[in-house]
């Protein structure tokens, strides 16, 4: 019945990190979609309720977790991963589930959520931008980001 | 733009035909670039493998449904609570569907009129060909659709040509000229119909539309302009000669 359900619960779950905090979220977001529908402008409704649960877990953030909220001014300053400490492809390839979570939960949120929305929910540029509320060009710099600094981190050895 | 940028939409599918070949191209030329081609698709793929597959719990559904209403022990729900949850579900299930829901689709020829000019407004361009040259727009028109429409130059009477596009009306297409005048747009749907008959208006949802028939099309233009100046504008179009 509620096929985008997964979608909101992958958002939520690396918006805050926690499974059991995503359940929160979505089940907050789905009440506010519920109150809510009035609004609804018609079209793309899996961009709508991906809203909805991100403004829930922004709201979660600011209570539970307001040090992962950076400001965008922070954002901008933060250095990117140099070059030459890139890994090999096939490096990436081999890179265990567990690693991957714990690079992508390191993430500030602005990159994480946009790296999320794009390559765990699939919603291509137009949809990341409308749901974010930034222009396509900031979801293209912080899907760069995101990614280049995943690559390094799975390229490194472990501590 | 970067041409990092660019590898990372063009992995993500997001660049059209040219550009993507572009790309191509020049990652051919760069081993840098097609390494870092190699280790975004890398990533995508684990991403997708290891991540992009998690399900939501299956109590997290009920906790759902108890909280908007759906499930009530004690009592019944409402007829409006059933019925907000049910477009919930509906919305939540599909956007076309809720589309349908919404409101009862268009059923006049001028409500279906209407609804293409407001389409053509909100898209990114009104037409499908831009040119105020109505030798460039008529020939556009032909070999896609079976007849192409009477044209006019209508600049001097204060109605400069901006384009054509296709529109489907009642499942049939059919041609649309943009006009315009002042800063407002004017479709013009020609519809082939059998009959002859003196302009008539009506407004639909704040826009006017003015129909009349003439030799064997029946036209429609639709605008937000005022009634008089819509009224002028069929008016000029029904006495201009098509070769001026």
């Amino acid at each position: 019945m509620l096929p985008h359900l997964d979608d909101c619960y992958r958002l939520a779950r690396w918006l805050t990190g926690e499974r059991a905090d995503a359940e929160d979220v979505v089940q907050e977001a789905c009440v506010d979609a519920f109150r809510g529908i009035a609004g609804f402008a018609g079209g793309n409704a899996r961009a709508w309720v991906l809203t909805i649960v991100r403004h829930a877990a922004y709201r979660w953030l600011r209570k539970n977790r307001p040090a992962a909220l950076v400001s965008v001014v922070d954002l901008d300053a933060l250095p990117d991963a140099q070059p030459g400490q890139t890994p090999e492809a096939a490096l990436i390839a081999k890179a265990d589930a567990a690693r991957l979570e714990r690079a992508i939960a390191a993430l500030p949120v602005p990159f994480r959520e946009t790296l999320v929305l794009r390559d765990v929910n699939g919603l291509d540029y137009r949809e990341i931008a409308g749901v974010t509320g930034v222009p396509i060009g900031t979801v293209m710099s912080r899907l760069a980001r995101a990614r280049s600094r995943l690559i390094v981190a799975l390229g490194v050895d472990e501590p | 733009m970067t041409d990092n940028l660019l590898v990372h939409a063009y992995v993500d599918g997001e660049l059209d035909p040219a550009h993507a070949l572009e790309l191509e191209g020049t990652i051919a030329d760069d081993a840098a670039l097609a390494a870092e081609r190699d280790r975004v698709q890398a990533l995508r793929h684990l991403i997708r493998d290891r991540l992009s597959h998690e399900r939501s719990p299956a109590k997290l559904l009920g906790r759902i449904e108890s909280a908007v209403g759906l499930r009530r022990e004690r009592s019944q729900p409402s007829w409006g609570m059933m019925a907000a949850a049910a477009v919930l579900a509906a919305v939540v299930a599909s956007g076309s569907t809720w589309l349908t829901l919404r409101s009862q689709p268009p059923n006049t020829t001028a409500e279906m009129i209407v609804a293409s000019h407001l389409r053509a407004l909100m898209a990114p361009q009104p037409t499908d060909v831009s040119s105020s040259d109505r030798h460039a727009v008529k020939p556009w028109f032909s070999g896609r659709i079976p007849q192409a429409p009477r044209v006019v130059d209508l600049t001097s009477e204060g109605f400069p040509l901006v384009g054509g596009r296709i529109d489907v009306i009642d499942r049939i297409p059919v041609p649309t000229l943009v006009y315009r005048h002042r800063q407002h747009l004017i479709s013009l749907i020609a519809i082939p119909a059998a009959g002859a008959n003196a302009p008539e208006r009506q407004t639909i949802a704040g826009y006017n539309v003015v129909d009349w028939s003439d030799g064997g099309i029946r036209y429609w233009a639709v605008s937000d302009l005022g009634a008089g100046d819509l009224d002028n504008f069929a008016k000029a179009f029904r006495e201009a000669s098509p070769d001026r």
